[in-house]
């Protein structure tokens, strides 16, 4: 069997059909590998966030309904199994893994208001329009429970030429981490150094060069002072890491080569759908071969970034539609559900993908959860009282999602929740208790807002 | 506190390091500012209410105490949120002296983030003759996008396949490219490996044939020389290598210590046998450097008051950058020959490139496009229309023809851009190769079949006909200026309708140096959908006392606006449903045959208010009103002013850059609205050409 596993074969194996069964010698295989090292254990998270709000409604399963008043009141979680419960049309495609979701109402994010998008706010739990504050919870959890890459942060924006989004996602205070929206570039920066085909040689001069370079800044940077040194301090940091991740890729160089997926003309495809394909499919595969334990996935986002999608008849930005505005043959929640489908498809497709490959005594979506939510919590000019979100997975059994719906107590509630303790509570699921996470909405005069959620922590 | 102790308190810390007295006290009244927080806000924000969790009542004296609850206090008044409306207005001139107070006191320093310029008040500005200051601290300057292709140009003459963009600019309105807000982080790196790999593969591209190195196409033939798989080169072919890739990359030698180390990285790369690998290595190194990647503005101490020059090649680089996108030449060996060192050396090669036609001089029209932000058309999606074709891009185009056109005759530029009767109308140019020279033709040429009963794009501007030769006068009483171009109409309008908000706050910021504050968060700004009413109607939502101390600032500035159609069409009416008729418009059955509009009669008045230029506040009858009393007005002019100098000095002015804007103004005024004047009073200022000498870093080490 031709071991190089070829880009179509891993979209197939991410769950696009038959080459699932035809691969499964190759992946039974890596995982015994896999079996007895200690990355069988490792706790993966998989963000998934996409622009322009997530209606509450959608995460509402059949026979729920929200109150008239639009406005939970609830001083007491109520919660409801999905078993004989049907999903909102919008997320119909995560059906077969209803046993495996919770879907979450009700936790608040107010501290990161702002129209259109919270920016790094969403996964900061901080306001939204003040740059990156602090690390994102994607950033906390990769440093927690590092891989090779302490996390991959892969997406979709609004153009096919705009290469990186600084919107989103933050390792810390001042220092964005960029989304690299180029599916061919993230491929080259995550197995390029092994499929290139340039030899030992080339990978000594790499790294006498990244060695260089770091001396050549550092001596450049003796004449900065305060900001202006910072500049070049973020340059000289950038060829240590990648000097120090270009030798531990090498340790387990044989066996990335064995499993990249395959550059072919596919990548180059410049459609929304393409692009986004291309980019769960890699990160299905950084997953996969170990190389990071965290990803985040967006799908525009920051700013006002709404791609349109003319291959789901949808050819207009989502800032059209989150004001009211149809497109031909569909109103404006049409095309709502629309996007949401599509997006549900591709997190189905990934959870099936890991579920394929195994792990310990499990597969690998057993030691996952995928946490699907909006940079805009719960619309397109949001309210933040509740963020709607979808958990997949529990997370090697440390979490509690196993076929729920869970509405928390109401913003006003003096047990209400927020996002800041749904982040600590992956903390804790990882292996790095936090209690706080984030600056506090000060809105929230009673309710706890620091510690976990403890209905949902295993 | 009394007066004495106030002035006391100014004259003790007055601003600019000691170079400058204190403009003025805070108050003609002789009031101070604490006095003012006394009457207007200690009521809501005293010790026992504390709205908002903000007390005021024990507010120190001295802003530099309490920097952040001073400049609160100072961006509220400013901005006309507080006192709230149903509190007594304060006296208007006093809320200005706190503002301007505030300012000065906390140091004058400039906000970093774009659009933020205008914070400073204008009038501390243009109030009074400005005298000399300490110049800005040295900095670095990571290249912007286009800069970075002009580098990757100027090393790989030829096409380099696979190159990507590794930088992006912040996602801002208006002009972005600020030195304080870059830096180059792990992904952009790594890209810049990659590039700097497939450049050197360009440079080095060579065959073997019968043991020979040929070099090919695009190959330079010094780094040619090191491809040899068998010979191990010389150090003197080896240094001559790394001097041509640093005079090309960097427009300098290497110094020896250079040489040397570079040297070394070849013998460590070497040893694995691969000796052209090994020399492409070094290549790609030089292409890595801080100083091909930053625009280095360090100085280097010319012996006055501790302050600094801008080195010859860090002026070259200055210069040639702040015009364009690639170095230029003349610059640079201006700079090897020690013919860059003074005020009057910088003047002569600003001049000299921007009378070549041949220079690079993208920048120019850069300006505009990012002060005016009409490139802004292409972004806005719209249904395509029935009666006539829209095509934004065309629209950007014959726009930036005209601009180009007003700047090549460089007479009254601000007035000409804002007034002129003048404009392209779907003009292309085709090279006509017979005659070796470019000749015009409709950017967009109807489509007998797609396009059937549709109109041109000229329909758009109103002109019936397209002319050869352009620009065309407009009809009369039609449009002016860049404000009337279509582009600029489309790109401030939203996908059904008009946008008369943010036109406001354009005119607000851009020309009036005012300052809007962002849209409160949780607020959903929607305009009615009642079709029936016209938008100037629908827009008094507004009106709301909680909206329209924000909105104040910019609705009455855009509805002058309304005399165009979303698409920039002139009109004379808007079309609005009509209920009643639509109601009646049934056929025999009953059945609905669709929605009847009617005219309804257009409004186009607005009002200029709180301009800070009394001689502009008041009514306007319509947009033209508008636009000429802007384009007559000192304040809009030096507002333009101070846009410019944030474009080319890459970041908001500061109180110390007085004189720089003060001087620049008065050679564009002097010289009769020249650009080119502006911009070389600009690019010759202290602003410019001086740095202050840095404090050494605590601990700093090489």
């Amino acid at each position: 069997m031709n071991t190089e596993t070829t880009r179509r074969e891993v979209l197939k194996l991410a769950g696009y059909g038959s080459a699932a069964s035809l691969l499964a010698p190759l992946l039974s295989q890596v995982a015994a590998h896999a079996a007895g090292d200690a990355r069988a254990a490792r706790k993966k998270v998989v963000f998934v966030m996409q622009c322009n709000g997530m209606s509450p409604a959608h995460v509402l399963p059949s026979g729920v309904q929200r109150p008239k008043s639009g406005k939970w009141a609830n001083d007491k979680l109520e919660e409801v199994a999905l078993k004989d419960r049907t999903l909102h049309a919008a997320l119909e495609p995560l059906t077969p893994y209803k046993d495996r979701l919770a879907l979450v109402g009700g936790l608040s994010g107010r501290i990161a208001l702002s129209d259109h998008s919270a920016n790094h706010g969403a996964l900061g739990c901080y306001p939204a329009n003040k740059g990156p504050m602090a690390a994102t919870i994607d950033c906390a959890l990769g440093a927690a429970n590092p891989g090779i890459f302490p996390y991959v942060a892969l997406g979709m924006a609004e153009k096919p030429d705009q290469t990186l989004n600084y919107q989103l996602s933050a390792a810390g205070p001042g220092k964005a981490n960029p989304v690299q929206c180029n599916p061919e570039l993230a491929f080259k920066a995550l197995f390029g150094s092994v499929t290139g085909g340039n030899g030992r040689a080339a990978f000594d001069r790499r790294t006498n060069l990244l060695d260089f370079m770091a001396d050549d800044v550092k001596r450049a940077r003796g004449q900065l002072v305060g900001d202006e040194r910072a500049k070049f301090d973020q340059y000289l940091e950038a060829f240590e890491n990648l000097r120090d991740r270009q030798v531990r890729i090498d340790a387990i160089a044989g066996e990335l080569k064995a499993r990249a997926p395959k550059l072919d003309a596919q990548f180059a495809k410049p459609t929304e759908t393409n692009r986004l394909e291309a980019q769960f499919e890699i990160a299905a595969a950084a997953l996969i071969t170990g190389l990071t334990n965290t990803v985040l996935l967006t799908s525009g986002g920051g700013g006002q970034h709404f791609p349109a999608f003319p291959e789901l008849g949808i050819p207009v930005g989502g800032h059209h539609y989150g004001h009211g505005g149809g497109v031909p043959g569909k109103t404006y929640e049409e095309c709502f559900v629309a996007v949401r489908q599509y997006h549900c498809k591709l997190i189905a497709n990934l959870a099936k993908g890991l579920q394929s490959v195994n792990e310990g005594d499990g597969t690998m979506l057993d030691n996952t959860v995928i946490v699907y939510l909006s940079d805009s919590g719960d619309g397109h000019h949001p309210q933040l009282r509740e963020w709607p979100v979808v958990l997949l997975g529990d997370l090697g059994g440390k979490l509690k999602t196993r076929g729920r719906y869970l509405q928390f107590p109401a913003y006003e509630a003096k047990a209400h929740r927020t996002m800041a303790n749904l982040y600590c509570t992956l903390l804790h699921a990882v292996g790095k208790p936090t209690d706080k996470f984030g600056v506090p909405d000060p809105g929230l005069k009673e309710a706890n807002q620091s510690g976990v959620v403890s209905e949902l922590l295993g | 506190m009394t007066r004495a102790v106030w002035l006391s308190l100014l004259a003790v810390t007055p601003i600019l390091a000691g170079r400058e007295p204190p403009a003025r006290v805070a108050d003609p009244d002789g009031a101070p500012a604490t006095q003012f927080v006394a009457a207007h806000c200690v009521k809501c924000h005293g010790p026992d209410k504390r709205a908002g969790g903000v007390r005021l009542d024990d507010l120190p004296a001295d802003p530099t105490k309490a920097p952040d609850r001073w400049t609160a206090v100072r961006d509220q008044v400013r901005d006309g949120l507080m006192p709230p409306a149903k509190e007594p207005r304060p006296d208007a001139a006093r809320a200005r002296a706190v503002v301007a107070w505030v300012s000065e006191k906390s140091g004058g320093r400039a906000d970093k983030a774009p659009n933020r310029g205008n914070l400073i008040p204008h009038e501390l500005l243009f109030g009074k003759p400005a005298r000399a200051a300490d110049p800005p601290a040295p900095r670095v300057w990571r290249l912007n996008p286009e800069a970075y292709m002009g580098f990757v140009q100027g090393v790989a003459r030829g096409k380099v396949n696979g190159l990507v963009q590794p930088f992006v600019l912040v996602p801002e309105r208006g002009i972005r490219d600020f030195a304080g807000l870059y830096a180059i982080d792990e992904p952009s790196t790594e890209i810049l490996i990659r590039n700097a790999e497939a450049i050197v593969e360009v440079q080095t591209a060579h065959e073997l044939k019968d043991g020979k190195v040929l070099a090919k196409n695009g190959a330079v033939r010094e780094f040619v020389a090191l491809m040899d798989p068998k010979a191990e080169p010389t150090a003197q072919q080896l240094e001559s290598a790394v001097q041509v890739q640093f005079q090309m990359a960097l427009g300098r030698r290497a110094t020896a210590d250079e040489v040397e180390r570079f040297g070394a990285l070849y013998a460590k790369c070497a040893k694995t046998g691969d000796r052209p690998g090994a020399a492409k290595t070094v290549l790609q190194a030089v292409l890595l450097k801080t100083d091909a990647l930053y625009r280095s503005e360090l100085g280097k101490p010319d012996g006055q008051f501790g302050r600094r020059t801008l080195a010859a090649t860090e002026l070259a680089v200055a210069v040639s950058l702040a015009l364009g996108h690639r170095r230029d030449p003349a610059l640079t060996a201006a700079a090897a020959k020690g013919e860059l060192t003074t005020r009057e050396h910088v003047a002569a090669h600003v001049r000299r490139i921007l009378a070549d036609p041949k220079a690079d001089t993208a920048r120019l029209l850069g300006f505009f496009r990012e002060f005016f932000e009409y490139g802004g058309a292409e972004d806005v999606f719209k249904d395509k229309p029935k009666a006539f074709v829209h095509q934004p891009r065309q629209l950007v185009a014959d726009t930036d023809r005209l601009v180009l056109y007003v700047l090549a005759a460089d007479r009254d530029v601000f007035r000409e851009l804002l007034t002129t009767p003048k404009s392209f109308v779907n003009y292309a140019t085709a090279k006509n190769k017979q005659k070796g020279a470019d000749e015009p033709k409709p950017g967009v040429v109807l489509n007998p079949i797609n396009n059937k009963g549709q109109s041109g794009v000229e329909s758009v501007y109103g002109v019936e006909t397209w002319e050869p030769v352009q620009p065309v006068t407009l009809p009369a009483n039609t449009r002016l200026g860049i404000l009337m171009q279509p582009s600029w109409l489309v790109a401030w309008s939203t996908n059904f309708d008009n946008d008369p908000v943010r036109r406001g706050r354009w005119v607000r910021e851009r020309l009036l140096g005012g300052n809007v504050p962002d849209l409160p968060i949780g607020v959903v700004a929607q305009v009615p959908d009642d079709p029936h009413r016209t938008f100037r109607d629908r827009l008094t939502v507004t009106r709301a006392a909680q909206c329209w101390k924000c909105h104040q600032r910019m609705d009455e500035l855009g509805l002058p606006f309304e005399q165009f159609d979303h698409f920039g069409r002139l009109r004379t009416a808007e079309p609005v449903l009509d209920p009643e008729a639509t109601a009646k418009n049934v056929d025999k059955k009953g059945k609905p045959l669709g929605p009847v509009y009617r005219d309804a009669p257009l409004v186009t008045s607005g009002t200029v208010a709180d301009s800070g230029d009394p001689a502009l506040d008041g009514p306007v009858k319509d947009a033209r009103e508008l636009v000429t009393k802007l384009a007559n007005s000192d304040r809009a002019r030096q507002v333009f002013v101070r846009h410019a100098f944030r474009y080319y000095l890459g970041r908001n002015e500061a109180l110390a850059d007085a004189k720089a804007l003060q001087d620049a103004d008065r050679a564009f005024v002097e010289s009769g609205g020249s650009f080119k004047a502006l911009v070389v009073s600009l690019l010759t200022s202290d602003s410019f050409l001086y740095r202050t000498a840095p404090n050494p870093p605590a601990g700093a080490t090489k």
